[in-house]
């Protein structure tokens, strides 16, 4: 039996909003997870709620009450977390992560680990999984690599993962995931930095934590966990334009915030694909309607091309005109033309060439244009190809990240051209 | 006879001179104030032209939507601001060296006009915003629109457009003064004009599109559910 006095060596975190549904079982695969995988160790689990007004917090005592285990923390809460609406569904995550982090830190913990109280397909073995490398390989941060099918999670495949990899020379396949570990190094690194207030935090906290440890020289891995299913919330209750703007504007933000990092990083920062006990499930495909996307794709080059022009150069122009002829079925839209657009728009971001929110949401269509073009060749792919596919368009955007350097550093010089 | 006329022609020379000696000062202060405008304006313009020019005001402007091609030989927004500022101060000048010369005519007319700058100036902010308002609504309309699929987006857009324009240079008249009633009456009848036209265009042009876009409302495409991030 482990000393419940004695400083912990594992903190687990779970974070929970309007969680009724799942928040149960989630907790209790967490304890379990720690109580079977880490049995003499002493242990603490965290639950941080953020003000669910469902009776979540009621059913996470009813079920721990008096656990000497389970901490309860009451992360600061602002009246601006009401109005925003974040990608991930949880408002004011950025607050609740750092009451994580620091009651980690407080307690002295080796390893923490942050869990999302939402999630149905949460195991006992995601908390050893996680958590193993840190106390054992002395690591710093572990990030999960969930099975998707392969539309799910387009815009991290597309633009999210490739720009970081390219950027930090850093493989973590999905940095704006809600789980993770991390070491009380890296907890206390992030606890130094100052992305905790800045604007935008609350909704890109999980994207700023990732690229801060590959920006800082951490130790990295990731491990598969599996299949990753949480209920409705967040991104749900948003239209395709706000969750874009959120997960978009806060790459965009950190690379102005890192780009003096971005701008010398030309190694490839070793990420450890870990084993793991989890079965590689593979979920049922979603559908997607290709002549819908290439559709909107049409609509977006007739109606916001006049907006693109502010800061796509005219021969990206002239290439997505020659696109919009091509058959929904057929339709392509080249991996370095798609790497170019979303470097232009970074630097359009950065220059405030349009109000940033419509910059970002005038996205959309280009994105709809790749999404098409990334459903036609993956329709029938086995999951290896798809893999393979990201992989290709991952490499597209290393190779043109000379042209975001010099458009970055000359912008005024390559407007015209 | 000669005397008298000697005597007529120095009184004569004398009030000129009198005159002469009261208008001068007032002359050379006019003259003064013309140049010393003359002097300030053209500094302003160059501060202004090359102080926008280093913030990149040009680019920031047409990311704004305003655009002052037409409006200047180089159609630079910048050039546009310090020729405003430059004529503004210029007329200033002329204005207050009008009331130096201490003539009945010109003083009363500076005055009034002096008196008018505020009000021609608030009409001027409300016709600035009113028009930087209308050309970011009426591009956030635009690009939702066209996120939800809507393909007379542009037709919303410039509905939009419109409406805001109308209500500037209507609120911007009004604070000038200028015929009020008809004003109100021609605000009245263009706005509900504008209005009217927008829900007919709505209701019988593009029933299909607003039946279409329930439609795909209700029927929640399969990627419409996707998880993107």
């Amino acid at each position: 039996m482990p000393d419940e006095t004695a400083d912990p060596a594992v903190v687990a975190g779970l974070l929970t909003y309007q969680d009724a549904a799942t928040v149960g079982a989630a907790a209790r695969a967490v304890r379990e997870g720690l109580a079977a995988h880490f049995a003499g160790v002493p242990t603490r689990m965290l639950i941080v709620d953020v003000g669910s007004t469902d009776g979540t917090v009621a059913l996470v005592r009813e079920a721990f009450g008096g656990a000497a285990d389970v901490i309860e923390v009451a992360p600061h809460r602002s009246a601006a977390d009401l109005l925003d609406v974040p990608y991930h569904g949880i408002p004011g995550k950025a607050r609740a992560l750092r009451a994580v982090l620091s009651t980690a830190l407080d307690l002295k913990a080796r390893a923490c680990i942050v869990f999302d109280g939402g999630v149905r397909t949460l195991t006992g073995e995601w908390v050893a999984s996680l958590a193993r490398p840190i106390l054992d390989d002395q690591l710093d941060f572990v990030s999960p690599f969930f099975s998707r099918p392969p539309f799910e999670g387009a815009l991290t495949k597309g633009l999210v993962y490739p720009v970081i990899r390219a950027l930090y020379g850093v493989r973590l396949h999905q940095p704006a995931a809600a789980e993770f570990a991390c070491s009380s190094g890296l907890a206390g690194h992030w606890l130094r930095t100052d992305l905790w207030e800045r604007s935008g935090a609350q909704a890109g906290i999980d994207i700023w934590l990732t690229t801060a440890a590959a920006a800082g020289d951490f130790r990295v891995a990731e491990v598969p966990l599996g299949v990753r299913a949480h209920g409705t919330r967040g991104e749900e209750a948003l239209d395709l334009g706000a969750t874009l703007a959120q997960v978009v504007g806060a790459l965009f933000a950190d690379m102005e915030r890192h780009a003096r990092v971005w701008h010398r990083s030309q190694t490839r920062v070793p990420v450890r694909r870990l084993p793991s006990p989890a079965e590689a499930v593979r979920p049922a495909a979603a559908a997607v309607d290709a002549d819908r996307l290439v559709e909107a794709f049409r609509l977006g080059y007739r109606e916001l091309r006049d907006i693109w022009t502010f800061v796509l150069p005219p021969r990206t122009i002239v290439e997505l005109k020659k696109a919009l002829d091509q058959p929904a079925r057929e339709f392509r839209l080249a991996d370095d033309l798609w790497a170019r657009i979303v470097y232009d728009f970074a630097i359009g971001y950065r220059m405030r060439a349009v109000a940033r929110d419509h910059l970002l949401r005038s996205l959309v269509p280009l994105y709809s244009g790749w999404l098409a073009s990334y459903a036609g060749q993956v329709r029938d792919a086995s999951p290896e190809e798809g893999d393979r596919r990201v992989e290709a368009l991952a490499e597209a955007f290393e190779n043109q990240k000379a042209y975001l350097i010099a458009r970055w550093r000359w912008p005024e010089r390559l407007r015209i051209g | 006879m000669a005397d008298e006329f000697n005597r007529a022609l120095g009184l004569a020379g004398t009030r000129i001179v009198d005159s002469v000696g009261s208008f001068l000062p007032g002359a050379l202060v006019f003259l003064s104030l013309l140049l010393v405008a003359f002097i300030v304006a053209l500094l302003i313009r160059a501060g202004l032209r090359r102080g926008l020019t280093r913030l990149e005001f040009d680019r920031r402007a047409e990311g704004w939507g305003i655009s002052a091609s037409g409006l200047t030989p180089s159609g630079s927004a910048a050039s546009l601001v310090a020729s405003i500022a430059y004529w503004t101060v210029l007329i200033l000048g002329l204005l207050l060296g009008l009331t130096a010369l201490d003539a009945a005519l010109p003083t009363q007319f500076a005055v009034s006009v002096l008196q008018y700058v505020p009000h021609l100036l608030a009409a001027l902010v409300i016709l600035v915003i009113g028009n930087l308002a209308a050309r970011f609504l009426a591009r956030a309309v635009l690009i939702s629109a066209v996120n939800l699929g809507v393909q007379y987006a542009r037709l919303f857009s410039v509905g939009v457009k419109w409406l805001v324009l109308i209500v500037a240079v209507a609120m911007a008249l009004d604070h000038i003064g200028i015929g009020r009633t008809v004003l109100l009456l021609a605000f009245a009848i263009t706005f509900g004009g504008v209005v009217l036209t927008i829900a007919l265009a709505v209701g019988l042009g593009a029933r299909d599109v607003v039946a279409r876009a329930l439609s795909r409302q209700l029927r929640a495409p399969t990627d419409d559910k996707l998880d993107h991030v």
